[in-house]
């Protein structure tokens, strides 16, 4: 079947046949080139403008990719710690982070404490008991 | 880079931090107070050997009998280390008086000790078979290993090997 607005491409058959099937190119009604077709073909080929790469061209893609990584990391790195700051301002977690924190403190410093209030009872014994006079 | 975000984590972390040693500190504080609060000499025995309260009081009459004894040993040892003193005093070579008086502090020194490890002995006798086998033990280890300490890093020293002079 012919498409109705004369683009020259056939209907997709296998589609439903609702639509052009835009991805096929092959002309299908025109019949075989002749020698003057393919002629002109060929230079029109060669008329089409090859635009010359500018220079550095290779360097400036490489740079360019290289610069869009890194701001994909920057950009990974700011939405990493504005994740950590939603997760902070969290109330319940905020709450639980400080209870967390205060109870660690109160059971380190209470140890702390412990030993030193032992080893200074130590001292006093000893000091009792075996003054320095001997050493 | 969101400066808000880092504003935030950045309090969060001082904040953190400050709770951390405020708590650490009142507790440390609080603890050495309320369990260093007793003047006893005897505390530590209690704590460290956890002694009963019969056991104490054993511990605290044998304790008590020794004081004395110790506190005239000191006077002796301060005076003759003063004796000790002045005969050194002035003089360019050891004198046979500053010899004696040498000689007289190490007996006395002998005497202070001997008597200071019979007290642990016995005090290490008043308490339960396990704890007194680590109350002597580490008592030992503190009044002479003092001395130990001495002795060794002289004869480790370079400068104290005998023979090599």
């Amino acid at each position: 079947m012919r498409c109705n607005h004369k683009c020259r491409v056939w209907f997709d058959s296998s589609n439903t046949g609702q639509r052009c099937s835009n991805n096929t190119t092959t002309i299908m009604n025109e019949p075989m080139s002749s020698p003057e077709e393919t002629k002109l073909r060929t230079l029109l080929r060669e008329a089409r403008p090859s635009a010359e790469l500018p220079p550095r061209f290779q360097e400036n893609v490489w740079r360019r990719i290289e610069r869009a990584d890194e701001s994909a990391t920057f950009a990974s790195r700011a939405s990493w710690l504005d994740a950590l700051a939603a997760w902070i301002l969290r109330p319940q977690l905020a709450f639980a982070l400080a209870a967390v924190l205060v109870l660690a403190g109160l059971v380190l410093g209470w140890n702390s404490g412990e030993r030193s209030a032992r080893s200074e009872a130590q001292a006093r014994y000893l000091s009792a008991v075996a003054p320095n006079t001997l050493h | 880079m969101n400066r808000r975000s880092l504003t935030i984590v950045l309090l969060a972390l001082g904040v953190g931090v400050a709770l951390l040693a405020t708590s650490f500190l009142v507790a440390q504080r609080w603890c050495a107070r309320h369990v260093t609060s007793s003047a006893d000499d005897l505390d530590w025995l209690r704590q460290e050997f956890r002694l009963s309260d019969a056991e104490l009081a054993r511990v605290r009459e044998l304790h008590d009998g020794y004081m004395p004894q110790c506190a005239v040993m000191c006077k002796e040892i301060a005076a003759k280390k003063r004796e000790l003193e002045t005969a050194l005093a002035g003089a360019t070579n050891v004198t046979a008086t500053a010899e004696g008086k040498l000689a007289e502090l190490g007996a006395l020194r002998v005497r202070c000790q001997t008597q200071m490890l019979r007290h642990f002995a016995e005090v290490s006798q008043a308490m339960p078979a396990e704890q007194g086998r680590r109350y002597l033990a580490e008592m030992q280890r503190i009044t002479l290993g003092f001395h130990e300490q001495i002795e060794q890093s002289m004869s480790q020293s370079p400068a104290h090997e005998h023979g090599h002079h």
